[in-house]
């Protein structure tokens, strides 16, 4: 059985994981906490949505499978069509499954209610304004409701406050006060649209809208909130059911040795594997550093000059953008980060710099690299979990592939 | 000048004053306050330029103590006079000045010892501390960060003000009483009445509102240009000799760090043995500052990595733990110094000047040339007082020194004010800081509408009370505007919070569309991330990455 080691738990690290897994392989994941795809709002982009040029991709079998392992997450021939809460209306490639999709549901009801209720930054006749502005067909209402049950939860961090719809008593009660919300209008109503609080463990949307008979939903938050803790829980239960053995750590190098690859862990231990797939996340997943000279300097001058970005495990991967290495500045103190990124640079380093692979994340023989880690991707969720999936798939195939190679006849010599 | 074309504009004012920084604010407030009818322009916004971008002091001018000792006798004495009128905006920074270990170091810790002597002297006119002298045991007691061998130091005491409610607060209360403040407005003629006569209107002061593109035009007897590095751009306007108005820009930028390093402000010396600064400022830490010539465009100042760099290298020799600190943001400015040329920056008098454009010509037009934040209020009455008495004969004397600013009158409890409004103490510490007893007003309605009381920015914190009286009240029409009023977007998340949020708001308030609101926000947020690359760090590098990501996920490509 081929032993396959995927450094990363985050989106990419669980596309490789369940991929490799589901390829037959043995498959451990090195988990070091929360990183960037806890941050994940919900939409899952192929691209960055409003890149020019982008248009709507076909998403493969292999992703499909991993998305099904996974659940609660929504990918469909058709694109998902979010409202976040800075007022806009846009396309998603596919959605976390609390968050409402005005297109779900083509009823002849028109009208889609926003649910005014004291929640931080929820300001509902702004948001209804804001969106009605934008979607154009779809004109939206302000439905006053209570959704807060006992005092404080005004006021209280997104995430806190969805945990509560987890139980299911709870839930009964928000689906009775917004029953008694709509009461009268409900077949009038398309859809409703809540502030982030549908549930962390899972989705709690289409729960609520079946016990309401109205299709109800989150709009798309900022980095942080709920969206992000149900792919955790997601995760969890996925890895679990395709027993992936899930290691608590922090890698700390990855190394070859005869037969294959080691890596070893920051509380000391080692373990060995045929295949490692490094999905240690790019500059938000932490897995690559800006580190300029200056930064190690005291008094002096900066012992050398150095790329501006490095990996922060000890690995041989290469760094670099465009397909090429990374090159040394002609200076100890670092490239001028103006130069680097966002806005002041077009299509700044910052935004491409990663380990430089082939199609399959391949960088050496048994060695992948997936996600947010890779240079010259989007960097986005489902960018991440394509590329996890892809590289996975190839780290289970790595015995059989050795054994062809070696198994090919060697070439008639030819006098 | 040129002649001003028919027909004329319908609105009469006694003085136009054009330039809505500290001096053309402060003047405002003092000539409205005689009783004369003003009516402001500024092109950008409100403390846009030096005003908003300054270190942030209310200093007595120690510099100045050896040459011009009544300097520094009238920088503390008002000194004094703001914190009588505007209490709740001042606050007390102690700087400590190290001495390093030299051949000369015992001589000069002794000389710096005498100097600040004389200084304690001054002390007393704004309620400052004496210094005191420290060994070398002290100032690592004091300020365990610091590092170099020293032969010891000294401590002294100033006052920081946030200088862009300064300016802010001197317009509301010139607006208050009857003066016309247009911000957004840029003055694209000023003219001369045909056959006007000596006591009745003798200019047309014409600007372009520069968001709606409407066209404010008044009739002045008096024009006073105090448009700062902007002012020979101003008199050329008019018609009037640029050269006799001429500044020498100097670019000065700051760097922000995301908290409180230090209790104690630091000085330091830079490479080329300019005196710079690391100082608590706020809830924050500011190093600064350059002073370089500039000759860019003054909407569109910037700082960049080499300025940055520069600072961060003069700091980390005596506190090197400012390399590893987290830089939040930058910000610049340029100071109008008076023209000198074949000197260095440093040495360039900051004094102030008003130059009388009746030998050009224009009688009743004058330029306020120079000055600097801390010596405003003294500019503003010297420039008032001459209008007052040769312009227009009127008797009333200044009381802009003993008249409180709006939200000055009294100090308010912010902790029983947090009590009874069910603030936490933050947020209201940080609401009696900027507002002073107009706290009261922004919340007053909160009982009927709880949403005033929400925390609209995380990181300052900011209410959405707050916003919605920054726009209100004190003329913010941009999430950029509201920034500058109550620091809303310039903490650890560069905006990535409250932005879009403050743009609803803003469209709401001005019964703007909803996109509007969102283009405001987007635009804030590019131009804050423009500010921050420049500071970029490892630790800022991940926050960045994630804001881009944020952006493009929920506001759409910038």
């Amino acid at each position: 059985m081929t032993r396959v080691i995927v450094i990363g738990g985050g989106i990419a690290g669980t596309g490789a994981a369940l991929s490799a897994a589901k390829a037959g392989a043995s498959v451990s994941v090195i988990d070091g906490g929360p990183g960037a795809s806890t941050l994940a709002t919900g939409a899952l982009d192929a691209w960055p949505w409003a890149a020019p040029g982008a248009s709507i991709a076909p998403v493969d079998r292999g992703v499909h499978d991993v998305l099904d392992a996974l659940g609660g997450h929504v990918v469909t021939a058709r694109p998902a069509r979010l409202v976040t809460t800075a007022g806009v209306v846009r396309p998603a490639r596919g959605r976390d499954a609390g968050l409402l999709d005005l297109d779900t549901t083509a009823t002849a009801a028109k009208v889609v209610g926003v649910v005014a209720c004291v929640r931080p930054g929820w300001d509902a006749s702004a948001l209804a304004a804001a969106w009605g502005d934008a979607a154009q067909d779809v004109p939206f209402i302000v439905v006053d409701a209570t959704v807060a049950r006992h005092t404080g939860e005004g006021d209280m961090p997104d995430a806190d406050f969805a945990a509560r719809h987890d139980d299911d008593a709870r839930l009964g009660w928000l689906a009775d006060r917004l029953r008694e919300a709509v009461a009268g209008n409900a077949g009038l109503l398309r859809a409703l649209v809540l502030p982030p609080c549908l549930g962390v463990e899972r989705a709690r949307a289409d729960a609520l809208s079946e016990r309401l008979g109205v299709r109800c939903g989150e709009a798309l938050a900022s980095p942080g909130g709920p969206a992000g803790l149900r792919f955790e829980h997601a995760k969890k239960r996925a890895l679990s059911s395709a027993r992936v053995e899930v290691v608590e750590a922090r890698a700390r190098g990855v190394s070859r040795t005869a037969v294959g690859w080691c890596v070893d862990l920051e509380d000391g231990r080692r373990t060995e594997a045929d295949a490692v797939v490094v999905a240690v996340g790019g500059l938000v997943g932490g897995g690559v550093e800006y580190a300029p000279g200056e930064a190690v300097l005291a008094t002096a001058l900066p012992p050398f000059s150095r790329p501006p970005f490095r990996l922060v495990i000890d690995a041989p991967l290469p760094l670099g953008a465009h397909g090429q290495p990374l090159d040394l500045p002609s200076t100890l103190f670092g490239v001028a980060p103006e130069q680097l990124a966002w806005p002041a640079a077009r299509d700044p380093l910052m935004d491409r710099v990663g380990v430089l692979a082939d199609a399959r994340g391949r960088v050496l023989p048994g060695l992948f690299a997936a996600g947010e880690l890779l240079a010259d991707r989007s960097r986005t969720w489902l960018d991440a979990l394509a590329t996890g999936v892809v590289a996975g798939a190839a780290a289970a195939a790595v015995n059989a592939e050795r054994r062809a190679r070696s198994s090919v006849p060697a070439p008639p010599i030819r006098p | 000048m040129p002649v001003a074309r028919e027909p004329l504009p319908a609105e009469a004012v006694d003085v136009a004053v054009i330039g809505g920084g500290i001096n053309g604010t402060g003047v405002a407030r003092d000539l409205a306050m005689r009783g004369l009818r003003v009516a402001l322009f500024e092109r950008n916004d409100l403390a846009f330029g030096a005003s908003g971008n300054s270190s942030g002091m209310i200093h007595g001018g120690v510099r100045y103590l050896s040459r011009s000792p009544h300097v520094t006798e009238t920088s503390c004495r008002d000194s004094g006079y703001i914190q009588r009128i505007a209490p709740h905006l001042l606050f007390r920074i102690p700087f400590l000045m190290p001495v390093r270990h030299s051949a000369q170091g015992r001589i000069a810790l002794e000389l710096i010892d005498a100097y600040f002597r004389a200084y304690d002297d001054y002390q007393p006119l704004k309620r400052g501390e004496p210094h005191c002298r420290l060994d070398a045991s002290d100032l690592g007691r004091l300020e365990p960060g610091l590092v170099g061998a020293v032969v010891g130091g000294i401590t002294f005491d100033e006052w920081g003000v946030d200088g862009a409610r300064l300016c802010v607060l001197n317009a509301i209360d010139a607006m208050e009483r009857g003066a016309r403040v247009h911000p957004h407005a840029t003055v694209e003629t000023v003219s001369r009445v045909p056959g006007g006569h000596p006591a009745g209107k003798r200019y047309v002061v014409e600007a372009r509102d520069r968001r709606t593109q409407a066209r404010i035009g008044v009739q002045a007897r008096v024009v006073v240009n105090a448009t700062g590095a902007w002012s020979p751009v101003t008199a050329a306007l008019g018609g009037l000799p640029q050269l006799r108005v001429r500044v020498r820009p100097g670019k000065g930028i700051h760097v922000v760090l995301d908290r409180r390093l230090t209790n104690y402000g630091i000085l330091s010396e830079a490479i080329d043995g300019r005196q710079i600064f690391l100082e608590p400022w706020q809830n924050v830490s500011v190093l600064g500052t350059t002073d370089d010539d500039y000759y860019g465009d003054l909407d569109d100042v910037c700082a960049t990595s080499e300025e940055v760099r520069y600072l961060v290298q003069g700091v980390a020799r005596v506190f090197p733990g400012v390399r590893t600190a987290r830089a939040i943001g930058t910000y610049a400015g340029v100071r109008p110094s008076l023209y000198a040329y074949g000197r260095n920056e440093d040495a360039l008098s900051r004094e102030h000047e008003i130059v009388d454009h009746g030998p050009d010509g224009a009688p009743g037009v004058y330029s306020m040339i120079g000055g600097k934040l801390a010596s405003y209020r003294l500019f503003a009455q010297e420039m008032s007082d001459r209008v007052a008495a040769r312009d227009f004969d009127v008797q009333v004397p200044c009381a802009t020194h003993t008249r409180p600013l709006p939200g000055g009158e009294a100090v308010l409890d912010a902790f029983a004010f947090a009590d009874a409004q069910h603030l936490t103490p933050v947020a209201a510490r940080r609401l009696v800081y900027r507002h002073g007893t107009r706290a009261l007003r922004i919340l007053e309605r909160a009982d009927e509408q709880p949403a005033l009381r929400h925390v609209t920015c995380p990181c300052e914190p900011v209410l959405e009370g707050e916003v919605r009286h920054a726009v209100r009240e004190e003329m913010a029409c941009s999430v950029e505007d509201v920034s500058r009023r109550t620091r809303l977007g310039l903490g650890a998340c560069g905006g990535m919070r409250c932005a879009a949020r403050c743009g609803q708001i803003v469209a709401q308030e001005l019964g703007l569309p909803p996109s509007a609101g969102i283009r405001m926000a987007g635009e804030f947020l590019v131009k804050q991330a423009r500010t921050r690359i420049v500071a970029l760090g490892p630790e800022q590098a991940r926050q960045e990455a994630l804001s881009l990501a944020h952006v493009r996920a929920s506001l759409g490509e910038p």
